[in-house]
């Protein structure tokens, strides 16, 4: 694939952003590295109907974007990577972790938590409630008070609705909750898929402000976004993909360069 | 949201007064009020109970089962075969029911609840249509024929018992049950754990697997127990009503009942089912008495559905905790009107 013969460049990349997030990690309170999520010829569908033709995916430090047409397969390859979609061909790593064949409830355990479309919240419970439930695969108590706090400190508008149905609260306040609870599950990698979808335009950039305040915190975002302008904003590295390839990986500001692709398949 | 304090609020003094004054009242009913209201109050307190098993897979689950009133039947037909076609006494039809209920349950769980919305409606409705059509062909379940069962006055757990199995009998047998569901409901459904892995799963499925909830597990474990609770109110009151006919235990109806119970009280809380429970009975029950036709509660109840649905989706105990108030009807009021080019 010509993607993987690519690899040389990638690399070179890699190391910039590592430069680059360490100056981030200084101010945040977690620390070590964060392992890479990688997918090697991945290969998926639904049914008979094969959606994904091998995809090679390395995650980045902060945030990684992936755009896309609709039925790129952006959302599947994000669920074959947390375990949804199962993966016909191909492997998924976490670090040395092998994921390919876990199942999306033990995958939350190795790290890597998920928002699905529309942020998922759990609508009839309350905002804390919400919060518990992402703990759910926690035994640790303390851990999970700590985890508790730094969500509120990150998201502090939280503070006075957590006694609050999860259905009563703003647009941008669900988004919270819906980071916050991905944060209670101890994750140091998110994968968000659309997080802007349904929200108001006038949101779309408090929503993007929401996740900076993660990558801030040393975590790894993994961003499926239709809203490409807005997500180039904080994309730290970019993948395209059409018809279930990748067409394009690479900085963002290589991408700006590629007038054709962008044109192609972002409509830019 | 309305600003109005909620009625459940309002009550003066503790609360706990009022759960006393509630638990002497149903212990005395019997003896306070003779054996025709104790024949209405265990049906009303197996109804409640019917209702509340339904509610954990229909409510707090969220998968709308209509085939729930099968489990009924079949906890019926088991204490019914165990008594009449083998001898055994009450006891051990009650564990069969309870064995039998939860064996098949689980086999039918497996394919079914990869099903959602109107599909698994259609599945589980299909399974307790075929139940029915099953038992009436059957020469264990008595075939078109029915059962009867023997009345044991005297042999409760094989032995002798030192007083008459009455109707009074029947209602305490009914209270404890119904206890007991709601026990086993508020501690698994509003305090453990379980209970939210179950309402998260209800609200987004994707969202509740991402966050490690094993969902397939739990859906089972839900439907399994849900249709268990409606077996052994079966068991009991095939023992209680001595003849059982699968077009009275296994017909459709008993489903609709439960659902509409459900619903009118409240999807997905603990108090909902004990007030749509109550309502519905009582309204089908004394419809003769108080309204002068045994069939005028069926329009009546078709009403009411139609108000819920339209202004009340929480039921009969969302307007008691003041959650739909005067501002939320006059809202769905207006847009109903605009939908419908009234206004």
């Amino acid at each position: 694939m010509s993607d993987v013969t690519g690899g040389g460049s990638g690399a070179d990349d890699a190391a910039d952003s590592d430069d680059a997030a360490g100056a981030d990690f200084d101010g945040a309170q977690r620390t070590g590295d964060v392992p890479t999520l990688s997918a090697t010829d991945v290969e998926a569908g639904y049914d008979q109907h094969q959606v994904l033709h091998g995809i090679t995916f390395e995650s980045r430090d902060g945030v990684t974007c992936i755009f896309g047409p609709n039925g790129s397969g952006k959302s599947t390859f994000l669920k074959t990577m947390n375990g949804i979609v199962p993966v016909w061909d191909g492997t998924i790593t976490y670090g040395d972790v092998d994921l390919t064949d876990e199942k999306p409830e033990d995958i939350v355990t190795h790290g890597i938590a998920t928002l699905p479309q529309g942020g998922g919240i759990f609508a009839s419970l309350s905002v804390e409630e919400n919060l518990n439930v992402g703990a759910f695969t926690v035994d640790d108590a303390d851990a999970i008070a700590e985890r508790k706090a730094e969500v509120l400190e990150v998201f502090p508008a939280l503070e006075d609705k957590l006694d609050q149905k999860a259905r009563e609260l703003s647009g941008g306040q669900q988004m919270m909750v819906s980071l916050g609870r991905a944060m209670m599950t101890g994750a140091d990698t998110f994968l968000l898929d659309e997080p802007s979808a349904g929200l108001a335009p006038r949101l779309v950039d408090d929503a993007f402000g929401l996740i900076e305040r993660l990558v801030d915190r040393g975590a790894q975002v993994i961003l499926i976004e239709q809203n490409v302008r807005a997500a180039l904003r904080l994309a730290d590295y970019v993948y395209i993909l059409a018809e279930g390839e990748v067409q394009f990986h690479g900085p963002p500001e290589d991408l700006s360069e590629e007038d054709e692709l962008m044109e192609l398949y972002l409509g830019l | 949201m309305s600003g109005s304090a909620p009625v459940l609020d309002r009550l003066p003094g503790d609360r706990r007064y009022w759960f006393l004054a509630l638990g002497v009242l149903l212990l005395a009913w019997p003896f306070l009020f003779g054996s025709f209201w104790a024949r209405i109050g265990l049906g009303a307190l197996m109804w409640i109970g019917l209702a509340q098993s339904w509610n954990m897979i229909g409510g707090y689950a969220g998968y709308l089962d209509f085939g729930h009133g099968a489990y009924f039947g079949i906890g019926g037909f088991a204490a019914g075969i165990a008594m009449v076609q083998f001898g055994y006494p009450f006891v051990v039809g009650f564990a069969l029911a309870i064995v039998v209920a939860a064996v098949l349950a689980y086999l039918v769980a497996v394919p079914t609840l990869r099903l959602t919305g109107a599909y698994f409606a259609i599945a589980t409705w299909a399974l307790a249509e075929s139940i029915k059509q099953a038992a009436l062909i059957l020469e264990i379940t008595g075939g078109t024929f029915g059962l009867s069962l023997p009345r044991s006055p005297d042999t409760f757990i094989g032995i002798a018992v030192p007083f008459a199995i009455s109707e009074t009998f029947f209602y305490y047998v009914m209270l404890l049950l119904c206890a007991a569901t709601m026990l086993v409901t508020y501690v698994l459904f509003e305090r453990h754990e379980f209970g939210y892995r179950v309402k998260a799963l209800r609200d987004d499925q994707d969202a509740a697997e991402s966050l490690g909830i094993d969902t397939t597990r739990v859906k089972r474990q839900v439907y399994v127990l849900s249709c268990v609770v409606a077996a052994v109110f079966g068991s009991v009151y095939a023992w209680y009503i001595v003849f059982i006919h699968p077009n009275d235990i296994l017909a459709p109806i008993v489903t609709d009942r439960m659902v509409i119970m459900a619903l009118l009280g409240g999807l997905g809380t603990l108090t909902g089912p004990i007030f749509g429970g109550l309502l519905v009975f009582l309204l089908q029950r004394l419809s003769s008495v108080f309204l002068g036709s045994s069939t005028f509660y069926l329009p009546l109840i078709g009403t009411l559905i139609m108000i819920t649905v339209l202004f009340a989706p929480s039921g009969i105990i969302g307007i008691l905790r003041g959650e739909i108030g005067r501002d939320d009807v006059r809202k769905n009021l207006k847009e109903l009107g605009e939908k419908f080019d009234l206004l």
